[in-house]
């Protein structure tokens, strides 16, 4: 079999680089297993995904920077994470991380909390409380 | 101290589906050939949901396959082999000892990992993702040699990123979950396994009242499709619809939302048993599948501009995933009347 061609562009030069398996049903009524990479409709959300994390990171770097919210917020969208990932992780209820976005109660957290967050976003506690 | 080399002669394919394919690779190093559409059939793989007040990465949750480990664990018990899972790990270092020790014996073993820190892993499924599965054949130093059914080459992992993996925290943490077969039988009773699957199968996709699950949860979902762009504004209706689309055709699905790999076991046990009612009933998940790759390419067209009219209907849109639903509902009626 030929090498299949591969001519996307994708946003992310990472992206698409791999070969998928997949399954497919013809006219004749036959199941078929083909090995290829990402066709157009693929494409569509996977970049769309990718949009919105990226457009997610940004508005939350803004956020950050102008003081709306805390740190952890940046680091958790950076991280693809959403407030109930880090919740489970971390393990604090999500109420209190959410909380923890603000900036006023990220000052007063303690060393403990705050070693509890650089743990799981694996950055040091300095790093975590400036933007990097 | 032990060999520092070990490899296990496990031949590695690619699959649709991480789980099935795992379950199809371990049955066939033993000598039985169980394809991954047998696998996934005979271990209920088939399923949907979808709960819209549980946000998964800012998109409601659907799923179109069954809770993790489902198949390895209804699939071996059915396809009568001596298999073993166990998730009772305290830490980390005991796991990795379990795991070399099934490696000097000689056994395969899949385990359950977070994608996330998965360094092989293509990167545009990088994300908060526990449920993957994966196997270990061999060791070779400090590496591991895996068998992702994701990957067309088999790939090698480092003990600490294994140790990361197997111990990722968060929703559906695996903490070192492990699990593979002991001892097959060659005599399955085929016919036995083939119709307990489907009943069961039948029984989730229509027979649970709940609203949510099987096909009346995709009419469910139809139904807030249709309310999405007036509720949520254009630009969020089009980012969980995109999200839908991703988990039916992406995220090692074989495409389809495993569909196409149901309907393919379907077609196998119909020309095993030389049934018309199951061969009927493939042709109609083929149809079924093929409707909804329609649906994802119709999907796909609002995903794609950031204009502020959709360039599609929702309300077309929800009448697909409507007939679909129907369509689906059909077959399962079908199944259900099924005797072999």
């Amino acid at each position: 079999m030929a090498e299949e061609k591969f001519d996307y562009q994708y946003k992310d030069p990472e992206h698409g680089k791999y070969r998928e398996l997949f399954y497919s049903f013809d006219q004749e009524g036959n199941y078929n297993k083909k090995v290829r990479f990402h066709d157009d409709a693929d494409k569509a959300f996977i970049e769309q995904f990718w949009d919105f994390q990226i457009d997610r990171i940004e508005e939350a770097r803004q956020k950050v920077l102008s003081g709306e919210k805390s740190p952890l917020y940046y680091f958790m969208e950076k991280t693809l994470r959403d407030p109930m990932t880090l919740s489970s992780q971390v393990g604090i209820s999500v109420w209190r991380v959410k909380r923890h976005f603000r900036p006023n109660v990220f000052k007063r957290l303690s060393e403990k909390t705050l070693g509890k967050y650089a743990e799981t976003f694996e950055v040091t506690i300095e790093e975590l409380k400036k933007l990097d | 101290m032990e060999p520092s080399t070990i490899k296990i002669d496990y031949t590695h394919r690619q699959a649709g589906h991480c789980e099935s394919g795992t379950t199809s690779n371990l049955f066939q190093f033993y000598g039985v050939d169980i394809s991954e559409p047998m696998a996934f059939g005979v271990g209920n793989g088939l399923y949907f949901t979808y709960i819209p007040f549980l946000k998964i990465q800012y998109a409601p949750m659907i799923s179109f396959r069954n809770i993790p480990n489902t198949v390895f664990r209804r699939g071996s018990k059915r396809l009568g082999a001596n298999a073993t899972v166990i998730k009772k790990f305290k830490t980390p270092k005991e796991s990795m000892d379990a795991l070399d020790r099934n490696l000097e014996k000689g056994i395969p073993t899949g385990m359950q990992v977070g994608v996330f820190n998965l360094p092989f892993f293509p990167p545009e499924y990088r994300m908060h993702y526990n449920m993957h599965n994966l196997v270990i054949y061999g060791k070779e130093n400090n590496h591991y040699l895996v068998s992702d059914t994701v990957m067309e080459k088999p790939q090698v992992i480092n003990y600490d990123d294994l140790v990361r993996v197997r111990w990722v925290k968060g929703a559906f943490a695996p903490k070192g979950k492990m699990y593979w077969i002991e001892r097959v039988n060659k005599e399955i009773d085929f016919k036995k396994a083939v119709s307990d699957a489907i009943a069961k199968t039948v029984y989730e996709m229509i027979k649970i009242p709940i609203p949510l699950l099987g096909t009346k949860g995709m009419r469910f979902m139809a139904k807030d499709l249709r309310k999405w762009p007036k509720k949520h504004g254009r630009e969020k209706a089009a980012f969980y619809l995109g999200q839908i689309l991703r988990m039916s055709e992406e995220v090692g699905s074989g495409g389809a939302g495993f569909r196409f790999i149901y309907g393919a076991f379907l077609k196998e046990v119909g020309e095993k048993f030389n049934n018309q009612t199951l061969t009927e009933a493939s042709e109609m998940m083929g149809k079924a599948a093929n409707k909804w790759r329609e649906f994802a390419y119709i999907g796909a067209r609002n995903c794609k501009s950031r204009s502020d009219e959709p360039v599609e209907d929702y309300g077309k849109l929800a009448d697909m995933l409507t007939e679909i639903s129907y369509m689906e509902e059909a077959i399962y009626k079908k199944l259900d009347k099924l005797s072999l």
